[in-house]
This record gives structure tokens, sequence and C-alpha cells, in this order.
């Protein structure tokens, strides 16, 4: 008999067996859809960190308070290597820097977090005093209003650029008001999520009056700054600026208690120059440090700690997707070789109406091939939908389904079905006719 | 169309051995209608196995249709099960999740006899049996007789030379009993060697020849 009436048997063994098919199934499907999700998470997330340091420029230079310890080979370990210390870089330190040669620019960055109040609203915000150069360096792009320029940071003008969350929460746009003064806003009260929902869906506030804060004055620590422009949204994972508020260097020294920087990033004048650059930077700031109490990291050592950081999620997904595959597989082969010891009269029916061992062999063989295969389709198919689901629902950061972890998922389904297929297959093959017709 | 010499059948059970058959010598002619009989445990199923190529002889020589099974691998049974022999089982034996179309359909399915459309060949059986109103049944909605229709219909599909009927009509009531006999003396008229093993007098009477099964041995 011919493959592919064995074939036929099999598909028709599935389709009379489809409920306990169905149970087998879920295995499979469970796994594949894990696999998948796990693969898109790891694909994702390594993307988003690689843009974002790839973001910071090769040209560009991350100064951060604390000192990154050497690793064994003597390259700087970010991932454990840094020290939390309290930051002592300071405006002066950037200055000093400033004067190096070979450096194009400097953005010192302060931040704090405090509350910014407009009229009955209150907003938890991380705020930032930085330089005009910061849209340009972290690619921050204005949607309404402008930035503020080199003249108005020179003159401590008390003007402040917002992140998008943080204005659409001044507006009462969004939930993520906090009532710290004791409950007493209406306005600050969190939406239900049908009407997050709503929102979503028709791709517009249901609920809010579309206005701007621009021109608008906003209190941060009893002092009153004009909003001059909202950042465009930037939800990513890790350094968003979606919940930022960002002035001016020199007003934030003036105005708040921030002293000490928490970062500064230095452009270089060409990409030649990161080097020399990356040293001369050094040893400008430990002029000013009795200590070595700072980091100087280029974006190549940015990258690499992320390599690794990535290597661990791969290695995890790895594991977590064998162990879900190993799972699943053994559950189907407890199953086909439960549904071979159940049929076990039917294969002596079979056998004695001339299916020759081979046949039989095939036909346990395909169907379990078959269940995994199809399980396997499910499972991508679910994944796939999750993915589309939480990549129009969820903002933090974007799922990644690259064909390859499509395919591989499909193979590996090929290669559960085959493998497991065998054992069941074998049983049903070698049973002995006429006892198999005895069996009760 | 079957000579069986000297064959002999043992089953161990740990470390006992017992003799089934002791030395069994058997010839049906071709288109003889012949029933065993035997009382329980005295090897009638080991013999309807051993003539039916389900099983092997430990010992002697088993010719069907003038080949020797005896010597034959286990492929070549299985091709000749497949084309010359027919069963009818006790129990039935049809599988429930296949309709009576399929499982009638079901030795034609494995066979590689050309036997012209093989949709028309399982009609008209069906038809001929009284089934075709309930060829897209289960067995399970089936009555009994109605089963063992299906079970001859099965066995006649691939118009085998040899049928072996194992106590057809152990699960049925007198009425269709005698119907299912009745199917048995037209397939005999055909042309049909049948082989029926029964303990039941009036069952082995409808055949040209009957033979008792002792101690091991055909007497």
């Amino acid at each position: 008999m011919k493959l592919l009436t064995t074939f036929k048997l099999a598909c028709f063994g599935l389709w009379s067996n489809r409920y306990r098919v169905l149970s087998a199934m879920m295995g499979v499907v469970i796994g594949m859809f894990a696999v998948i999700v796990l693969a898109a998470i790891a694909i994702g997330v390594k993307d988003t960190l690689m843009k974002q340091m790839g973001s910071l420029g090769a040209e560009q230079i991350l100064v951060l308070p604390g000192r990154i310890l050497d690793s064994a080979d003597g390259q700087k370990d970010l991932l454990s290597g840094l020290t939390s210390v309290p930051s002592t870089l300071t405006y002066e330190d950037a200055q000093a820097v400033e004067k190096v040669s070979n450096v194009k620019t400097v953005t010192p960055q302060l931040e704090t977090v405090n509350f910014v109040e407009y009229e009955k609203n209150k907003v938890q915000s991380a705020v930032v005093g930085t330089t005009s150069q910061y849209s340009r360096i972290q690619h921050a792009t204005i949607s309404q209003g402008r930035f503020f320029t080199k003249e108005e940071q020179g003159a401590k003008a008390k003007v402040i650029v917002l992140g998008n969350n943080i204005h659409d929460s001044l507006l009462g746009k969004n939930q993520q008001l906090e009532d710290q003064a004791g409950g007493s806003s209406e306005s600050a009260k969190p939406k239900t999520w049908w009407k997050r929902v709503l929102d979503k869906l028709l791709g517009e506030n249901v609920s809010a009056a579309e206005v701007s804060l621009i021109g608008k004055n906003v209190i941060i620590n009893e002092e009153s700054y004009e909003v001059i422009g909202v950042l465009a949204p930037n939800a990513t994972l890790g350094s968003s600026t979606d919940n930022n508020v960002i002035m001016p260097i020199e007003t934030a020294l003036a105005t708040t208690d921030m002293k000490n920087l928490t970062r500064m990033i230095v452009e270089a004048s060409s990409l030649d120059a990161v080097d020399e650059v990356d040293g001369a930077v050094f040893g400008a700031l430990a002029e000013n440090h009795s200590e070595i109490d700072f980091s100087v990291v280029k974006q190549d050592q940015m990258l690499g700690a992320l390599g690794k950081v990535t290597s661990i999620l791969q290695v995890m997904l790895v594991g977590i997707t064998a162990t879900a595959l190993l799972i699943s597989g053994t559950g189907i082969m407890n199953v086909m070789v439960m549904s071979v010891r159940e049929r076990t009269r039917e294969i002596g029916i079979r056998k004695a109406l001339g299916a020759t061992t081979f046949e039989v062999m095939m036909q346990f063989f395909f169907e379990t091939l078959l269940l995994c295969i199809i399980g396997g389709a499910v499972g991508i198919g679910l994944g796939y939908v999750f993915i589309e689901i939480w990549n129009s629902n969820i903002e933090i950061f974007a799922l990644v389904l690259p064909f390859w972890a499509v395919k591989l998922a499909l193979y590996t389904s090929v290669a559960i079905g085959s493998l497991v297929g065998i054992y069941p297959a074998l049983k049903a093959a070698s049973m002995n006719p006429s006892k198999a017709l005895r069996f009760e | 169309m079957i000579e069986l010499k000297d064959a002999q059948k043992h089953f161990r059970s740990g470390n006992l051995k017992s003799a089934v058959l002791r030395g069994v010598n058997l010839n049906v002619k071709q288109g003889e209608y012949v029933a065993i009989m035997g009382k329980s445990g005295f090897g009638k199923s080991t013999m309807l196995n051993l003539l039916g190529t389900l099983d092997v002889l430990d010992s002697g020589e088993y010719k069907l249709t003038g080949k020797s099974v005896h010597k034959m691998s286990r492929g070549k049974r299985v091709r000749l099960r497949n084309e010359e022999i027919g069963f009818v089982f006790q129990h039935f034996q049809l599988i429930p999740n296949l309709s009576v179309y399929q499982n009638v359909l079901l030795p034609l399915t494995y066979g590689r006899k050309r036997l012209g459309k093989k949709k028309a060949r399982v009609l008209a059986l069906l038809d001929e049996m009284g089934l075709s109103d309930k060829r897209n049944q289960k067995p399970d909605r089936l009555s009994g007789g109605e089963k063992q229709r299906v079970a001859i219909a099965r066995a006649l599909v691939n118009e085998p030379g040899l049928i072996l009927a194992d106590e057809p009509t152990g699960s049925l009531d007198e009425e269709t009993t005698e119907s299912i006999l009745g199917l048995f003396d037209r397939v005999h008229e055909n042309g049909a060697t049948i082989v029926v093993i029964t303990h039941d007098q009036e069952v082995a009477e409808r055949a040209d020849r009957i033979l008792h099964l002792q101690n091991g041995v055909l007497v």
C-alpha cells in the first residue's frame, strides 16, 4: 500500500479520535505558543535595547557616576562591575570636559523625582535638567511647541518641556494622576478599563477635551514654569522620555536642590577621535576628583554589556523552550501509547484484514506527526495573534517575531512528532494479530 | 484448497509448555463447507488462527491454494490473508469509529487486487446484504444481525477463496442465526470454501462435513 494511503488513514484516525487528539494536542499548542512568544519577547527586548544603546551613537561617550570595575579579562564589566555610589559629577565637570580637544558637545543631565501641578492635577515625574542639545542627543521629537534654546539655558529661563504622559496627565487625559493631597480631585480619578479600551479603539480620548498646555504655567516645588513644548510619545523599554519634565540645567541648578549629575553624554568631533577623547575626558575629570568615582564608557562597551544580557535571555529562552517541548513531547507520546493500547483490537482487525506491519506502523507514526504539526501550527498562530495584540496595545517594547523563529518552531514540531511517534508506532506494529483480536 | 499435515502448536505459560494442536491433519477441497466442532479450550480458535495465517505452526505443513504457508515470509502471509481469506468473527470485530461502508471497504484499502471500482463493489455487497440504508451508520447503531451481515460483507469484498468463520452465530438470537446461516449457504453456493468453527450442532449441520477437535487432534 502506498504511503499516501497510510497518510489518509492517519488523517482519518485523527479525525475519528478528535476529542482525545485535541487534549493531546494542547501540549504542543502550549509548547509552541510559549516558544513563539518567548522568542518574540527575547528578540523584542534585544532589538529595543540595541536600538536605545545604538541611539547613543558610535561617536558618543557616556560618563556615569560610580566606578565600573574591570572583569577578569581586563574589560569594563558593565553588568556587575558598576559600583553604586552617590554621584560626585557636577556641572563644573561638564564644563571642564567641554574644554577637552575634539569634544563637540557635552550634554550633562541632572535628574530627580518631583511633583508637577497644573490646576487641580498633580503628577509625579522625573525632572531632568539638561542642555539645549538634549532633544538631538536623545532623539526626542517635539510634538507641540519647541525645545528651549541655548540663550534660555544661559538666562536661567523658567521654561520646561513636558513628556507626553505628563502633559496628558496634567490635562486629566489619562489615569496616571496621583492624588497626593487627599483625593480631592474629581478629574484625577483613574479611568475604567473599558474607557481606556474605548480610547484605544477610537484612537482618541473620549472623556477629555483636546487642549494643550503650551504657554501655560505649571508648578514644580512651589516654583512656576512656563510650558514651551511637549515631546512626542517615546514609550521604550528603560529610558522613555514620556514621564520626563525637561528644563535648562542652569534653571534646575538655580531653582531646585539638584546638584550632582546623573550622567553626561560627550560627543566626539569624529569617530576617529573617540578613543583619544575617551582618555582625555577621563583625564579631565580625574583632575577634578580626588578619587576615581566616575566611569567613562564608549558605545562598543555598552553594546558588549548588552550582548551579555541578551545572551542570558537567549540561554533562558532555549532552556524554557526545551523544557516546554520535552513536557509536551512526553505528553503526546503517553497519549499515543494509551491510544495504541485502547485501539489494540482495531490494530488486530486491520492486521487480520491485510494491513502489513509497516502500514500499521506508518499509520500511527503519521498520526503522531500530524498531531504535532497541527498542534505546532495552532500554537504558532495563537502566538502570532498574541504578539499582534501586544504590539497594538502595549508600547513599552515591541515583540518581534522573525520568520526564522516560525520556521524553527515548525521544524521543531516535526522533529518532536517524528521522535515521539516512533515508540507508539513500533508498539502498534509489533502486535500479534491473533492476540490483539482477543484483547478486552 | 487447504492441506494441513501433522500441524502442531504449543503455548508457553511461564515454564509450562502445553500442546494445543498435536499433529492435526486436514484436507478441505475447493468449494467445500466444513464445520469444526469442539469444546471450549480444545484449540478451535488456535486452529482458525493457523488456517487464517494469523499465527504460525510450531511444526508441520500448511498449504493453502497450493502455496506452502509454513514456509512463507510474514509479508507474503499478510498478502495471502488479504487476497485469499475472509474472516467472520463471533464478536463481529468491526472498527467502531468507521461507518458500515468504511468497515466493508477496509480489506480493499490494504489489498492490491484490482476489482474495478471499489466503491461500486462495496455498495453492491451492502445492497446484497440489505444494508444499503445503513451504510453511513456506525456499528454501535446496528443490531447484532446487522453487524454480522456487515462482517460477512467485509469478508466477501475481496472475493476470497476461503471464508473462515469463528462462532459466527455465537452472539445472535435464533431468528438472526437462521438468516446468517442462510447467507453462508448463499456464499457457499457461489463457490466459496467455508470453514466454520462452532460448538453449535445446528450450525455445524449446515456444513458438508463435520469434524471434531478433541485433545488437539481432528477426529
